[in-house]
Order: structure tokens, then sequence, then C-alpha cells
């Protein structure tokens, strides 16, 4: 068959400035890793293409620009959204506070969406300051899964993108399944009315 | 004729010097005019230069280069486009191309082929090359393909409609990708497949019109293991004239039961398919418990009798793939008679050519198409140029080798005439053909036929070995005796858990290729800091762009969200929107300049110097800009009633208590005013009272720009120095300043009333009296110092009606957040002339009555 995808979704990676999208996207789409740092000015898009239970899905995902001064215009991108992938910095606690800050913006700017949280750079214990606990905590109460990622590692970040893509396809058959129904619903309406109508 | 051999054909209509470098042979050009004629297409390269041709040809495919001509050249240059669309319905088997060339565009149908990849992929390269090319390609070579028919063909088809195919840039990539795909997987196959041998048993008997009446094992029962597969072929099933007109036959079931009978029983089998056409029928069987790994199981039928159509001789296929092997199973019964060699060579060749296996959503499948092919049947190919009974004899003697020198089939085979590329095994079996039926005698009718091998099996494919090519000659029913062979065939079999690793990896290599396309510049700055900006003072600073992609790259800077424009009105972008080539630069400008618009709003704090530009790519990334600045402020751009509240030099001034004045500026009253004018405007104004008023062309020969600038910091200083410049320059510094006031000195709503009493003196008077009072003040002031520069006409050379028009159009300004109605040149010239006659009034008459009033 001739086609190049089932599903195209659209992913968002948000977060603070230097808790690793821009690696963590990177690791995802070409499988590299760069120690050296450079900070996104701006909104970046990389594709992928995976095949989950026979259904094609492409990926496009947007990487942005963590910084401050940038957030109003990057909310202009959160438009049109699957799934939106929030990242902490684990040896970072500022990064993990804010966290609620970057949920507080996908409520503004998002209708239905589906989220993971991304712990990132979880590669070296001794400078991990935000406890898996506590996180773990934070994210049961906001019934969004957590993952702890290390894109210069590779641990984890298959199996995140993965998840947030899984929930998005059941999301989205989910929903077709809802309007069928609701279809349904409609048709059998109509029935009973029929009957009535001769019962009397 | 093959695609190589027609290539050159193709060659030979250009110089030796315009190479083809690819080539279509079915392509359809689509026009209301041209319906869907066959064309040929080509690519031609002539040193750096590519063309497109479309040719017509005579006969297809074109036999020499006479036949064809060429109707249509588009120069591959920077003009050129090239777009694939789908076909929705038929994805894979169609494709179209728009090419665009210098403003003619032509619509393409192509058959999807392999070659189209070859075809498209040569064609993108040539448009790459182009695009690195700085200069543009001159085309020489072309003119003389040009001709005269230019003008006739090319120019006036120059819009061709798109047909509907509506989502074409979303769809364009679709077929390659998927191509490339198939293809990838295709060459890796080894990574993910083993081989399994398989043993296929293959039969075919010319039973002459009998029944099954006798037990068919020692036929297809005599082998150590029961086989695989069952490919079995029945010629004459049934001689009627009913079965050869209506093609039915009570004997299809007859013989179709007796093979299921008598297929070795230590096997369960089942039918994979089987396929009749009139008495040639074909039956595949397999072992059920391979079954579940067959696939695509199609058959044809082709009919090479009378009149070359009938059914009466031809061939039966049945082809499907085993796991990752495609199979094809032919059994064809060929023309009779002994001489007709010819004719069966033509009957193979037809066979060949018209069996398709049609395939939902796949392009059509011939016999050459599969990995493994066996191809059984009644040949007829006979023994000639031996005396029959020489041969009878020399089979008595088991001298086959001597008869098979004379076999037609072995010579023709021999020549390449017919199953060229195929291969038989070593016959050691006697002729299977004529024999009295019901005994093992030779024919004994008067005909006294010599015997041959009628009978026989060929295959093509990789990994097939033959393990047993044989007679049957207790099976006597027949005037034909049934012949078989086993083969040991090796089947790819896709081992799956590879199979998904080799996918993801291709898959991921095309990822991989699709990222590497998108569009990627680098910017060489993404701060932009233009430091200390001044009122008036333009400042420029240069950003590079570098196209660091693969393909040419457009960029935009776009407006972000709610936003009317994509940068603030103090910033100018040059340019803001481009195309860049691979590997080149564009240097962008980006300027600011504080005029009175934004000075006002940053000095009342509405404004600042400060703002993100947008730089998108088109199919890419955007990239944020920041510009920033620091305004120096400037008694350009303040309010009146800010500049009289102000007691010493604006630069001394804290930009909070500036940005504080300016929101209270309405709250300003009189008695706790420094000044009762701006002083800046004094020092102006004084400066020419002193100095300038004899200065011939006052106010109306312009400053130096430099000057203005000199005399702009010298007011914001508050210097003791002597007012730098010339006279002229503190004139236009008066103006620009008068000019640059937050409001204007008559507020916009009073100005349509003040238009209407313009021709009454009284009127106007009236009007003045009720100004605010800090604009009364720098109205009267400047009216009286006008009054009195009129005084010394004589040298300075003004006159009232130029000064009047002059201040009219400053006094009365039109208020530019008002959206204006389109004003004609006459309205405009009518409303200058009021603004100039009310100011006249106050220039000519003695109004000292108002000053004294206060």
């Amino acid at each position: 068959m001739a086609r190049e995808f089932d599903h195209l979704f659209k992913l968002l990676i948000i977060g603070d400035s230097g808790v690793g999208k821009s690696c963590l996207l990177l690791r995802f789409a070409d499988n590299t890793f760069s120690g050296s740092y450079i900070t996104t000015i701006g909104v970046d898009f990389k594709i992928r293409t995976l095949e989950i239970n026979g259904e094609r899905v492409k990926l496009q995902i947007w990487d942005t620009a963590g910084q401050e001064r940038f957030r109003t215009i990057t909310s202009t991108y959160y438009r049109g959204t699957h799934g939106v992938i929030v990242v902490y910095d684990v040896t970072n606690g500022e990064s993990f506070a804010n966290v609620k800050r970057w949920l507080h913006e996908i409520e503004q700017n998002c209708d239905v969406v589906n989220k993971v949280l991304v712990g990132n750079k979880n590669d070296c214990p001794s400078r991990k300051v935000v406890v898996t606990e506590d996180a773990q905590r934070f994210a049961s109460q906001m019934n969004i899964p957590l993952f702890e990622t290390s894109a210069k590692e590779n641990i984890n970040v298959e199996e995140m993108f993965l998840t947030i893509t899984k929930m998005v396809l059941r999301s989205k058959l989910e929903m077709k399944e809802r309007q069928n129904v609701t279809s349904n619903d409609t048709v059998n309406l109509k029935k009973n009315h029929k009957t009535k109508k001769k019962c009397c | 004729m093959n695609y190589e051999e027609t290539k050159s054909v193709v060659q030979e209509k250009f110089l030796s010097s315009e190479r083809v470098t690819a080539f279509l042979c079915d392509a359809k050009v689509l026009h209301p005019e041209w319906v869907k004629k066959d064309r040929l297409l080509c690519i031609v390269e002539y040193g750096d230069e590519k063309a497109v041709f479309c040719l017509f040809t005579s006969s297809y495919p074109p036999k020499s280069f006479t036949d064809l001509s060429i109707e249509i050249v588009l120069p591959i240059d920077n003009t050129f486009k090239c777009e694939i669309d789908n076909k929705p319905s038929d994805p894979e088997a169609v494709l179209y191309l728009n090419l665009q060339s210098r403003n003619n565009k032509f619509k393409f149908e192509i058959q999807m082929t392999p070659r189209v990849d070859n075809f498209v992929d040569d064609l993108f390269r040539g448009i790459e090359a182009v695009s690195k090319v700085p200069t543009q390609p001159e085309f020489v070579w072309l003119k003389k393909y040009h001709g005269k028919d230019e003008d006739d063909i090319i120019t006036q088809f120059s819009v061709i409609p798109r047909s509907g195919v509506a989502h074409a840039q979303n769809s364009a990539p679709v077929a390659i990708r998927e191509s490339l795909i198939k293809r990838k997987m295709y060459d890796k196959e080894l990574e993910y497949t083993f081989t399994k041998k398989f043993t296929v048993f293959c039969g075919t008997w010319n039973v002459n019109d009998k029944s099954p009446v006798i037990p068919l094992e020692g036929w297809l029962s005599v082998d150590r293991e029961p086989p695989d597969i069952y490919a079995v072929g029945f010629q004459e099933l049934d001689l009627s004239k009913e079965t050869f007109l209506f093609d039915q036959t009570f004997r299809e079931d007859e013989w179709y039961n007796a093979v299921i009978n008598y297929v070795d029983r230590r096997a369960k089998y089942v039918k994979l398919e089987k396929v009749r056409l009139v008495g040639m029928l074909l039956i595949v069987l397999i072992k059920q418990k391979y079954i579940s790994h067959v696939r695509n199981v199609v058959c044809d039928t082709v009919g090479t009798g009378i009149m070359g159509k009938m059914g009466n001789k031809g061939g039966v296929s049945i082809r499907f793939d085993l796991h990752n092997t495609s199979m094809c199973f032919v059994n064809s019964h060929l023309a009779a008679h002994v001489e007709e060699y010819e004719r069966r060579n033509q009957d193979f060749r037809d066979i060949c050519n018209r069996t398709r296996f049609l395939q939902p959503n796949q392009q059509a499948k011939a016999i050459k198409d599969h990995d493994q092919i066996y191809w059984i049947g009644d040949l007829n190919y006979r023994i000639t140029d031996l005396d029959p009974n020489t041969v009878k004899q020399l089979i008595k003697d088991n001298n086959f080798e001597k008869i098979l020198e004379w076999d037609q089939l072995k010579q023709q085979h021999k020549n390449n005439n017919v199953f060229a590329g195929y291969t038989e095994g070593p016959i050691t079996f006697k002729p299977t053909y004529k024999y009295d039926p019901g005994t093992d005698n030779w024919d004994s009718s008067e005909k006294n036929r010599a015997p041959a091998w009628c009978d026989r099996i060929f295959w093509k494919g990789e990994a097939i070995s033959q393990l047993a090519y044989r007679s049957h000659p207790a099976l006597n029913i027949s005037d034909h005796k049934p012949v078989s062979a086993t083969f040991s065939s090796s089947i790819k079999v896709i081992d799956e858990e590879k199979y998904r690793k080799v996918y993801e990896d291709v898959i991921k290599q095309l990822d991989k290729l699709e990222n590497e396309l998108i569009p990627q510049v680098k910017v060489d700055l993404t701060e932009i800091d233009f430091g200390t900006v001044k009122y008036l003072e333009l400042q420029v600073r240069t950003i590079t762009i570098k196209n660091i992609g693969k393909l040419p790259v457009e960029f935009e800077f776009i407006k972000k969200l709610d936003e009317t424009s994509f940068c603030k009105e103090w910033l100018i972008v040059e340019p803001y929107k481009k195309c860049i080539c691979a590997d080149e630069s564009c240097e962008i400008q980006l300027k600011v300049l504080i005029n009175k618009t934004s000075a006002c709003k940053i000095n009342a704090g509405t404004d600042k110097l400060y703002d993100i530009l947008v730089l998108h790519l088109y199919g890419g990334k955007d990239i944020f800009i920041t510009v920033t600045g620091t305004y120096q402020r400037s008694c350009f751009g303040c309010s009146i009633e800010v500049l009289v509240n102000l007691n010493k030099p604006i630069k001394d001034v804290p930009v909070g208590k500036l940005i504080e004045l300016e929101n209270k500026r309405d709250q300003c009253v009189s008695n706790q005013s420094t000044y009762s004018i701006p002083k800046e405007i004094w020092f102006l104004v004084d400066h020419i009272y002193l100095h300038g008023l004899k200065e011939p062309n006052l106010f109306e020969q312009p400053g130096l720009h430099s000057e203005v600038l000199q005399i702009r910091d010298w007011l914001d200083s508050g210097s003791v120095d002597p007012i730098p410049g010339s006279i002229h320059s503190v004139a236009e510094a008066l103006l620009l300043l008068l000019e640059s006031t937050a409001d204007p000195i008559i507020p916009y709503n009073l100005q349509s009333i003040c238009l209407k009493a313009s021709a009454n003196y009284l009127q106007c008077k009236q009007i003045v009296m009720e100004l605010p009072e800090f604009r009364k003040n720098v109205f009267l002031y400047l009216c009286e110092f006008l009054q009195e520069a009129l005084q010394h006409s004589a040298e300075n050379g003004l006159d009232a009606k130029t000064l009047s028009t002059l201040f009219g159009e400053i006094f009365l300004r039109d208020n530019p957040n008002q959206i204006q109605e389109p004003q004609s040149r006459i309205n405009k010239q009518v409303i200058d002339k009021k603004k100039a006659q009310f100011v006249h009034h106050f220039l000519v008459n003695d109004h000292s009555d108002l000053i004294f009033t206060r």
C-alpha cells in the first residue's frame, strides 16, 4: 500500500532553558548527542516515523526556546499540538519548580492534550537534586506519566517518546470511537421513535 | 526492444555531445488538445546544462531516430519547477509530473516504474545543480531545437489546468518515499531472510481427450519424500467442440479429483489455485502446513491458438509468493505440426508478453517478474531431419543423445530463440509421443510419425536444482506419456525479528534524509544591540543568513500573533523576504530610526527599543532575533505641557520622571509650571530673532542635517556654549521641534472647526482664545515672532502667504491615528489653503489684545 503514514502527530517539547530539550530531540530523531551547549533561539522541528501496532505514525516534533523572554512568542506554537513533553533537569531544582508554570502555559494555550513529564540528565546520581519520589508524587498528583531520561547516555528516551505517541494515538482512536458511538445513538433514537409510533 | 536499445535510439536524435541521461517511455502529455498521447520524456545534458525534452514517436517503441520528433523543450534553469502529484484513486500506478520552465507549463502522466525514480532523481539533480550556479545558463545549444516551433507550440500552451489535484505538495514525496522503502528493503533482503529448501513436483501430461480411468500414483507419488508443492498440468483435456467454443468441461473436475486422490498420501495438501483454458489445466497444491505463508495467489490465461487468440493453444499460469520468494508456474500447449517450430517460438513469446497478473494496488506482474519460474507443457517441438525408423532404432539402442541433436527445442533453445535464460535438465527418458493409446508401441497409423519429446519441463531462477526428470510410460491411456520433474528450491524466508530491525533502519535512514532536507540556516547574530539611539539619527546593523542546508531556502520575517507588522515601526528590515541558494549567504540590514511618532511613544513609556523578530524558513524552523537599544531622550517628541515643566535639560531628567510627566500632561496647571512656553522653543526663536531676521530665504532654505543633530544635542544637554550651526539649521530645528510635539499646537479635535472658521478672523480669534493655555502661548508667541520677521521681508524675502502655508501645516497637523479618507489632490489643496488662511489672519492682524487678556 502506498501510504507515507496513517497518522501525523505534532509533539512539542517545553521546559526551562538548558534542561536538554534539543538534546532529547536530537537523540530521538538522529540518535546523536553533542556535549556542547547551543541554546535554541527560536523553534525547530524534526520528524521521525514510528510503527505502532502496524500503524505508521509520523511525528513532527517541535523544540522550543526555553528562555523566559521568548515565552510569549513560543506559546503561539502550542496550537494544533497533540502531545506535550515537559522537561526539567534532575540536577536543577528550579527547573523542576518551574514545571508548574509550564503546565499552566499548556492549559492556557492548548485544548485537550496528552502530556508527559521528563526529568532529563538522569545520568549522574551525585549531581541529582530532584529525587525520583518527589517527582513521582507530583506527576501522580497531576496524573502525568513521569520519565527520568538521559539524552547523553540514551536512557529512556525512546521509551518516553513511544509512550507519548501511544497516548496520542489512543486518544485519537478513542475520539473516533466516541464519534461512532454518538452517531449510532442517533440512529437508535430514530428507530425507537418509529416503533413507538407504530405501537400507538 | 529493451530499455538500453530504446535509449540508444533516443540518443541518436541528439548530438553526441548532448548526452541523454535519463528517459521514460510511457509518458503521456495532458493537454486539452493533445489528449493523453504517448510521449517519450528524456533529460539531455550538455556540459553543465540540462533540459527536459518531450518527444513524439511515430512507432512505439521507436525503431530509429527518424521516428522521433521533438515537441517540447524545457531548459532546466532558475525558472524551472517540478511538482509531482499522485492520482489519489490509484497512487501506485500513475504519477503526474508538472514541469514548468520560463512560463511554459506542462503536465505529464507517467506510469510508475522503477525507471521513474531514476528519471526524477536526475531531474532534481539538474534543478539542484542550477541553483548552485551563480550565473544563469545560456542554453545556446537548445536554440536549434526550438526553431520556428517555439512560438507555435511552446508559448501557446502556457497554462495547463491542474485537473483538481489539490494537495499536491503534501502528497508529492509519498510515492518517491514509498518506492525508496521498497527498493531499500529489496537491496537488504539478505539481511533479514534465510533460505529453506522446498521440494517442488512438476508434472505434465497431454491426456488426449481421455478421462482418468487409471490410477495416477505411478506419476504423482513416486518420490522418496512427499514434495512440498505440486504443479500438475494437463493438455487436451477435452477436444469436444463445446469445450472449445464455450470453455466448459466436466473433465476439469474429473482430473482435478484424480490428482487430489493420487498425490502422495503421506502428506496433507491443499489447493492453492487451479486454472483452465479450454483443454489446458494447471493445478497447484501445497502442503497444508505452508499455506499460511502463501500470499498474492493470482492466475492468468493466454490463448495463442486460432487467429492467435483462441484457447486451443496457449498457456495458463499461476503465481504466488511463498514466504519472500515469488513463484510462477506456467502450463502451455504450443502450436502443433513438425515444421511449425517458429510458430511455437512465437507462442512462447506471446505467452510471456501477454500474461499479466493483476493485483489490487500493485503494478501488474509479468511472468519474468518472478524469482522462480517453472514452465511445463506439451511444447510440441519435434525431431527433424531424421528418418522415423532411424529414430526408433536409436531409441532402441538407448542412444538418446544422437536424437536430441535433432530436437527442435534443443536447437531453438541453444540459439536463444525460445526459453532464453531458462534451463532444462538432461533427458534420459524415451520420447513421450506418439504411442498407440493403451500400449507402449509407437504410433502405428499411416502417418508413421517420428517419436518426439513433446512434453517438457523448464525452469528459471536461482537456487533451484533438479532432482529428477522422467517420464512415466506405464500410464498409457493417451498417445502421450506423462512427464515429471522434482526440484529442490531455495525459498527465502523472512526472519520477522531481523525484518523489523532492517525495516526500522530503513525508515530511520529515510527520516534522517528528510530531516537533512529541512531548510537550515546559520544566522551570525541573533541579538542585536544598537547601543545609544538618538532622535532622527539612522543606525544600521547587518546580520548574515547563511544557507547551510542542501536545498534553496526561502525566508521571511513573519508577524507574531496579534501583531499587524513583523517589526516595530522604528525598525526597517531589508530584505525581509528572500530565497537563498544552498551554501550561499544573504545580508540583511536592520535600520533603526526614531522619528516623532516613535519618540512620542517611547517618551510616554508605551513603547521601548526592544523587539523580537521571527525569521521563518519555509518548511523549516523559526529563529528569534532580538533587537535592543537605549533611546537617548530628547525634547523632540515631548509634549509642550511636559517641556514647560522641565527646569533642567532633558538629559538630566530621569526616564521615569519623564514618563510620569507625559502621562499626566492633561493635568498640567499653569501656575505650577516653570515656564509659559517651552524653553527649547524660546532658545531657537530667540536665536533667530537676534541673529537671523535679516537672513535671506529664512525658513525656506533647508539646514544641514548634521547641524540639526548638533542643535538637538545642544538643546537636550542644556549647553552653555552658543547654539551651533547656521541660521537655516536653527530654523529647521525649530520647525522639526514644533512638528514633533506629542500633541499639535491646535488640538486635533479643534481642527475641523478651525478650517470652517478660516475665512472669519473673529471666529478664528475666538478659537485661539479657547486653546489649552500653553499651546495658546506657543501659538501667539510664534505669530508675534513671525510678524516681526515679516517686518524684514525686504532682506529675508519672506511674505505672509508663504509663512502662513508653512506654519498652517505645523499648527494644524493632521491626526495620524485617524483613518483618513483617501483625499483627492484637490480636496487636500482646499484644506491646505484653509489652514494657511487660518494662520494668515494672525500674521497680518494685530492680535495684541489676545496677549493682554492673559
